[in-house]
This record gives structure tokens, C-alpha cells and sequence, in this order.
């Protein structure tokens, strides 16, 4: 459903190569991008795929590549050039158990940091994280809008659970933002290739092959693309690559949140683990606990504003996700008022509701 | 005058004295010149190093400066959305380095072997010059650099050959100094593949300071290492990526979208409540795609379903395990905290049904169905054994227990089974309704 929502936002360029658990997207691309027109094409190795899909956004084109963790691995460092390049791109990362080639065939949710703090500098890459077939649908077209919209690599970060998992999906339940296209150079002002008139700004676009010279760079550079040092208005266009992300982080946030009147327990949880959550979170209303359940499916940015909604009158919140340090605990931690987050944790196999349910009754207890 | 499309002419090139890239700037702008090449059209792609301050110096030109040895990728993906695009030719020339060319090898080799229309200038000056004068992979041997005081042991790597070896079209070696160089950058660029001009150059930083090097000399070392030298190769047998991807998207082989079907309507389903089922098998016994079928029919019946499959790494060998769930409603939790219904179908399924904690975490209304050789697992639920791969063949045991479990617990009609199997080519239809024959009978003796 990763392909499908492609396919629906206007993808048109695919690289691939395979891995377990993200080759069926890949698969899909193949058979099913030039049969609507697109081109997708087996690459050589991860590094090359992501090299292709920056160098067709380059020449206009929205482009996608699916991998997992040993394959993300390869590509950071074009994550990084794509960022720097202001390339709109997605990355589809299906996570699976690592380290290192870890398990091939087992879920895991153990790539958030690896993929949010991937970058030299600490850049905010947007991640969308699906839990449900339907939703890897949506998050990817939504993914695909905010790459074109603000010339940024985003991730769809599902993993082996989530994407594995064939499920009846209703087309009725579909529900993907209308389709954005990049704002392109319309003329006028000189065109400069990373301009922007306020830091948080998005440069308009100008295709390599195209009548407008476009200078593309990933070495610090002005606003025209020329490499400087030590200018002041490099350092400007280092801020402008995070503010024109910050400036819309409300925007971006996407959450499914189930807030109960006078809930005591916050539950947290996200992709796979959120659909055990919600089926925790029925038995224990069924009991007569008052829990909220929060699932963001925008990871980054934070979406701070929906959950500090979701925190107001709380008293202990929980979050569950299959990894073993609790990654986006971590990451939530400021901004949780103060409040302390109990983990749920576990690694090899997905966390049960029973499992999140025993939690949250032991710290009512 | 001309020039001013291309290099500019005005500009101070910011090379050593005596550097082969300046060369190599001013021969590829007459290259470009010579073709009258609209400006446009082309896109200079600049790797790290002393070789990447070119893109600077051809303001007319698109240019786009790259990571280290990536400039080949990232020109082979202008190149393939150019093709898609239709509307080019963009003529993509990367100048990349002797450094970048091995870290980026692979990207050389896959656009050989694409044959897509991207010129490369690999600007082999012997060693890392920017950064020093170390050496790189092609070194000559007992040249002496930063890294190799002594001189260099390992044997350079001979690129045209690689290259020819990768199905490249056209590729050639030649001498910054050659006066005729840019004829031969030209014919690169009109050619309508993959191009490698591989040029040695002396790097007058590091080269020469610690080599016996001259501008003269380049010819002797590249005969010392046994190189071709001039245009040794321009083919056009093979057709260009470009020609290749309108053939495969022109012919009666082309592909279509693939047809969105509606769903079957049964009516006659049961099941109150959610139910997991996991059935497990050997590999290559058609154990998964018996779970599959089950899928469709609970689908044809209008309730929600998930599938899950586990097999060890080699898919061919060992267990084959699929879990299903049906449910009236959308279903959260995928795993099998208390399995319902568990059918084994072989000893490799019982084996990794006990592994994977499935049998350990069966409950009091579990139904265990297995086949009747194998030993019964001690579980609180009701077991009941069948000879499955008798009656049924292995390679039907999975449907046929499948079948078994829903004569005794008909919670879905028999109709489901003829929508789940509407789709299966006739002969294999016939075996598949066998299975299921052969399934209900055997619950009879249940």
C-alpha cells in the first residue's frame, strides 16, 4: 500500500534493490510504475537507488525507494545531499530487526533514531510511521507532498509487521490529501537555485535540462548555489534548511488520537505497536480504567501541539514500541511536562496487548 | 566569442600551474563548441576533489556538484528521467576524478551497463591531489606518493578494460596534453550511450614533486602498465537506454496497469467474533498459498482479514507457517496471542510451531488439527488427528486440514470456497476442490 499511495501522489521515478521486508514495494513498483507511464529501474546497490531518485527529482520528477535498515544504512549519505540540495524524495524504510543485517524476517521498531538523527547538523527530516495497510497509503501521499512542498527528503517509516502483512483494505477507508505539486520558478525575479525571501521559505523549483541554469551543490553555498566560506549568508541558508521545516511543523503533524474525559494514563504508541495499543486500550476501558490513547503518525516533527492536548490532566504516560531503549521516549521526553514516561518495550517478536494492558494496571496498582 | 556559451572565458582558472584539469576545462568547452551544443542541453556533473571546481567555471551550463564518486549516479538518474521526460536529449558529462572513479565504481560500471547517454571524463592524475597527494587504485606501480614513500606495489586498475567488460560503448584514453582531445570528448558526448574518456594528467602539486614526471612522460607510464591508449572502443550494436526503453514501452509486451477486480459477495458467515489461525507445513507444500485461500473466502464473505507468513531465510527449505485472522470487525493485533485454531500439516510445521512458542501459548478452547503421524503436542486444548498427507498428498495436507477445521466449525459456507477459487486456472481448480473433498470427509472420522 506503500506503492499504491506512490502511485497515487504522482510518483513517477522508482529505484530499488531488493531486501526483506521492503522488496514487495519494490516489486510492485516494477510491475506497476511503467505500466502508468513511470519509470522504475533495479539498482545496483542502495547507495546507487537513492542517487538515481535525487538525480530525477533533479530533472523534475517525483521519486521513492523502499529499503530497510541495512540498505538506510547505505543511503544516509545521499539523505544528506538530498537534503542539502533541497531534492523533494521519499525513502520508504520497513524496518526489521537489527543491528546490522540483525533479522531479516522480524519486525522492529528500532530505526527511529537512525533515521531522524541521521544528518551532520541535526536536521529535522519529516517521518511519517503507518500502522495499518490503509494508513501506509495515506502517510505515503501526505510523505510525497511535504518532499515536493518543501524540497526535502521524508521517510515512511513502517516496518516488517506493517509491511508484510497482507489486510483487507476498504477503499472507503482511504482517505489521502489532495496531491501537491513543487512550487516551480515562474520567471520574473532573477532565478537563484536556493533562494528564499524569508529564512523559513521554500526556493522555487527550476529542472536540471530545463531553460532556467540551475547550480545544484551539496557543499555549503549561497542562496545561488555558489560554494563560500566563511560568508555570512551560508550560514543563513544552513538555518533556512531547518526553519522552512520548523515553520510548518503544526502543519505537518498528523495524529489518531483517542482521548478519554478524565483519563489518569496517557498510551503512547506508534506504527505496529499502536494497533496492540488500541486493542490494550479497549480491555482496559472494559475494566473501567480511564486511558487515552495517542498514536502520532507524524514522529518528526514532534507534533507537540496535539500532544500537548493529549497530555492536559494526565497523570502517568506509557509508551510502547519494539525496541529496546524506548527510542521515541526518549525523544518525547521534553515534552511531557515534567511528566515521566514508562516504557513498554520489547525486541524479537510484537509487543501483545496484554503485554501494554499489564503495564498500565501495574502502575494503577 | 563562442567560448562564452561554455568555459568562461573571462574567468581565472583556479588550478596549479602546469595542472591537467585546465586542459581538460578548455578542451571539453571546444568539445562542446564543436558540437554546438545548446547550453541547456547539457549538465556538467562534478565529483570531489580539484575535478569538482569545474562547475564553476561553465556558468551557461546546468551543473550539478555531487558527493564523492556518486557523480556517475547521480547523472545516471538525470539521464533515466530525461528518457522518461522525452523531451532531450540532456547530456549529462561527469568529471570525476581517479579517486572518485573507484569509490564510485559500481555506479560506472551499472551506467555501462545501462548504456545510458552519460559522458564521464575520468581526470586520472595518479593520486588524491586535493587532499594531499595520497594514492589511489589508480596508481602506477612504484609511483611514489604521500602514501606510498617507497612506491607503489599494487597494480593501477585498468579502466577501460573494466569498463569494456561492463559492455561499454565507447571508451577511449588519452593524454591532457593530446591537441586532439577534444575531438575525442565530443565523440563521447554525440555518442548516444554510456562514454568513458579516461585522461592522464600530471598533477603538478604531487606528481611531479616526487616523480621523475613530465608531460612527455605519461606515454611510457601508460605503456609501462600495459594501457590502450586513443578511442579503443565506439559501438553502436547495442541499442542505447534510451532506444531500449521505447522498444520496451512500444511493443504488445508492455505492461498494464494491473485490473482492479470487485470483491465476491457471499452470504452464510458466522463468525461472531475474532478468530486466529495458524497453520504451518513444510516448504514447498503449498502451505501458504492453502492460508491464502482461506484469506479470499473470508473476504468473499465480507470480513475483515490479515495474513501474515514466516518461512526461514532460504524460502525453499525447512518450515512454511501462515496465521490468519477473520473477524466481523477491523482487526488491531495481528499476532496470535491465544491461537484458535492450529493446523499442522507436516513435522517441520510441528517443530517450529514448539520454537516460536505457538503450541506454548494454546488455551483451553484451542482446536489443534494435525496430521495423524505426528505426535500429538501436550496442550490443554482438543486435538484432533487426520491423515492429511495420506488421503490428500503433502502438497494438499494444508488445504485439506484447512477443510477439515471448517466442517467442524462451518463458520464460513461452502460458497466462499467457490468465490476464494474463482480466479485458480481450471486443472488446477479441479485439484484444489479435491483437497477440500478430501478435507470434509476425513472430519467425519473426527
Amino acid at each position: 500500500m506503500v506503492a499504491e499511495g506512490a502511485l497515487t501522489a504522482g510518483c513517477r521515478f522508482f529505484a530499488g534493490y531488493p531486501i526483506t521486508p521492503a522488496s514487495e514495494i519494490y516489486e510492485v513498483m516494477m510491475r506497476e510504475l511503467p505500466a502508468r507511464g513511470g519509470l522504475a529501474l533495479s539498482a545496483p546497490d542502495e547507495i546507487s537507488s537513492l542517487c538515481y531518485c535525487v538525480g530525477a527529482s533533479l530533472r523534475g520528477l517525483k521519486a521513492m525507494t523502499a529499503t530497510s535498515g541495512p540498505g538506510w544504512a547505505l543511503m544516509i549519505e545521499t539523505l544528506q545531499y538530498g537534503l542539502m540540495t533541497e531534492t523533494p524524495v521519499v525513502i520508504a524504510l520497513v524496518q526489521r530487526l537489527g543491528p546490522s543485517t540483525g533479522g531479516a524476517t522480524q519486525g522492529a521498531q528500532g530505526d527511529v533514531w537512525l533515521t531522524e538523527f541521521a544528518t551532520s547538523g541535526g536536521y529535522t527530516i519529516p517521518v511519517f510511521s503507518p500502522s495499518t495497510a490503509a494508513e501506509c497509503h495515506d502517510l505515503t501521499v501526505h510523505a510525497f507532498n511535504w518532499a515536493e512542498r518543501l524540497r526535502v527528503p521524508v521517510v515512511v517509516l513502517s516496518d516488517k509487521e506493517v509491511g508484510m502483512t497482507t489486510e483487507v483494505v476498504d477503499d472507503a477507508q482511504l482517505a489521502p490529501p489532495a496531491v501537491i505539486e513543487r512550487s516551480a520558478y515562474q520567471g520574473g525575479e532573477p532565478f537563484r537555485a536556493y533562494g528564499f525571501a524569508r529564512s523559513e521559505g521554500v526556493p522555487a523549483f527550476a529542472a536540471v535540462g530545463g531553460e532556467t541554469k540551475v547550480t545544484v551543490t551539496g557543499s555549503a553555498h549561497d542562496q545561488q548555489g555558489r560554494l563560500r566560506k566563511n560568508a555570512p549568508e551560508v550560514i543563513e541558508v544552513l538555518r533556512h534548511l531547518e526553519e522552512k521545516i520548523e515553520a510548518q511543523a503544526s502543519e505537518i503533524e498528523l495524529v489518531r488520537a483517542d482521548l478519554e474525559d478524565g483519563a489518569r494514563h496517557l498510551l503512547i504508541s506508534y506504527g505496529i505497536t499502536a494497533r496492540a495499543a488500541r486493542q490494550a486500550v479497549a480491555m482496559l476501558r472494559q475494566e473501567g480504567l480511564r486511558v487515552s490513547l495517542f498514536q502520532p503518525q507524524t514522529l518528526f516533527p514532534v507534533p507537540r501541539r496535539a500532544l500537548a492536548r493529549a497530555l492536559e490532566g494526565v497523570q502517568t504516560v506509557f509508551v510502547a514500541e519494539e525496541n529496546l531503549t524506548g527510542q521515541y521516549r526518549a525523544v518525547l521526553a521534553p515534552y511531557l511536562n515534567g511528566k515521566r514516561a514508562i516504557g513498554i518495550n520489547k525486541i524479537g517478536a510484537m509487543i501483545t496487548p496484554s503485554e501494554i494492558a499489564q503495564s498500565v494496571r501495574a502502575a494503577e496498582a | 566569442m563562442a567560448e562564452a556559451r561554455y568555459l568562461d572565458a573571462s574567468a581565472k582558472l583556479p588550478y596549479c600551474r602546469g595542472c591537467g584539469h585546465a586542459g581538460v576545462v578548455r578542451q571539453l568547452s571546444r568539445a562542446l563548441e564543436k558540437l554546438e551544443l545548446a547550453p541547456r542541453s547539457i549538465v556538467l556533473t562534478t565529483d570531489i576533489g580539484c575535478v569538482g571546481l569545474a562547475d564553476s567555471l561553465f556558468p551557461y551550463l546546468h551543473t550539478v556538484h555531487t558527493t564523492h564518486g556518486r557523480s556517475t549516479a547521480f547523472a545516471t538518474g538525470m539521464a533515466l528521467a530525461d528518457v522518461l521526460l522525452g523531451s532531450g536529449p540532456l547530456k549529462p558529462v561527469v568529471m570525476i576524478g581517479d579517486g572518485g572513479a573507484m569509490i564510485g565504481l559500481l555506479h560506472l560500471v551499472h551506467a555501462a551497463q545501462l548504456n545510458v547517454d552519460v559522458t564521464v571524463l575520468v581526470h586520472n592524475n595518479f593520486l588524491f591531489g586535493m587532499t594531499g597527494g595520497q594514492h589511489s587504485a589508480l596508481t602506477p606501480l612504484d609511483f611514489v606518493t604521500a602514501t606510498t614513500p617507497g612506491g607503489n606495489w599494487t597494480p593501477p586498475l585498468d579502466l577501460v578494460a573494466l569498463l569494456r567488460a561492463a559492455h561499454a560503448g565507447f571508451l577511449a584514453r588519452k593524454f591532457a596534453t593530446d591537441s586532439d582531445l577534444y575531438e575525442t570528448i565530443a565523440e563521447a558526448i554525440a555518442f548516444p550511450g554510456f562514454a568513458m574518456v579516461e585522461i592522464l594528467e600530471l598533477c603538478t602539486a604531487y606528481g611531479t614533486r616526487w616523480n621523475e614526471l613530465t608531460g612527455s612522460k605519461l606515454k611510457e607510464i601508460a605503456e609501462l602498465q600495459g594501457y590502450a591508449v586513443g578511442k579503443t572502443d565506439a559501438s553502436l550494436e547495442r541499442p542505447s537506454f534510451r532506444e531500449m526503453f521505447w522498444h520496451l514501452t512500444h511493443n504488445s509486451h508492455a505492461p498494464k496497469p494491473a485490473k482492479r477486480q470487485g470483491v465476491p459477495s457471499v452470504e452464510g458467515a458466522t463468525l461472531a467474533g475474532e478468530l486466529r489461525l495458524v497453520v504451518a507445513g513444510s516448504a514447498g507444500e503449498r502451505v501458504q498459498s492453502a492460508a491464502g485461500m482461506l484469506a479470499q473466502a473470508g473476504l468473499a464473505c465480507g470480513l475483515y482479514v490479515t495474513q501474515k507468513n514466516d518461512n526461514p531465510v532460504t524460502q525453499g527449505s525447512g518450515f512454511s507457517l501462515s496465521e490468519v485472522c477473520l473477524s466481523p470487525r477491523p482487526i488491531e493485533y495481528t499476532g496470535m496471542e491465544v491461537p484458535d485454531v492450529v493446523i499442522i500439516a507436516s513435522d517441520d510445521g510441528l517443530r517450529e510451531l514448539h520454537a516460536n512458542g505457538t503450541l506454548a501459548h494454546c488455551g483451553p478452547d484451542t482446536l489443534v488439527l494435525m496430521d495423524s503421524e505426528l505426535d500429538a503436542p501436550p496442550i490443554p486444548g482438543r486435538i484432533v488427528r487426520l491423515p492429511l498427507r495420506k488421503s490428500a498428498t503433502p502438497a494438499r495436507a494444508a488445504l485439506a486440514g484447512i477443510a477439515a477445521w471448517l466442517a467442524l466449525s462451518p463458520v464460513l459456507p461452502p460458497a466462499a470456497w467457490d468465490a476464494a477459487l474463482a480466479n485458480v486456472p481450471p486443472d488446477r481448480q479441479r485439484e484444489l476442490f479435491e483437497a477440500l473433498r478430501i478435507g470434509r470427509e476425513l472430519s467425519e472420522s473426527a
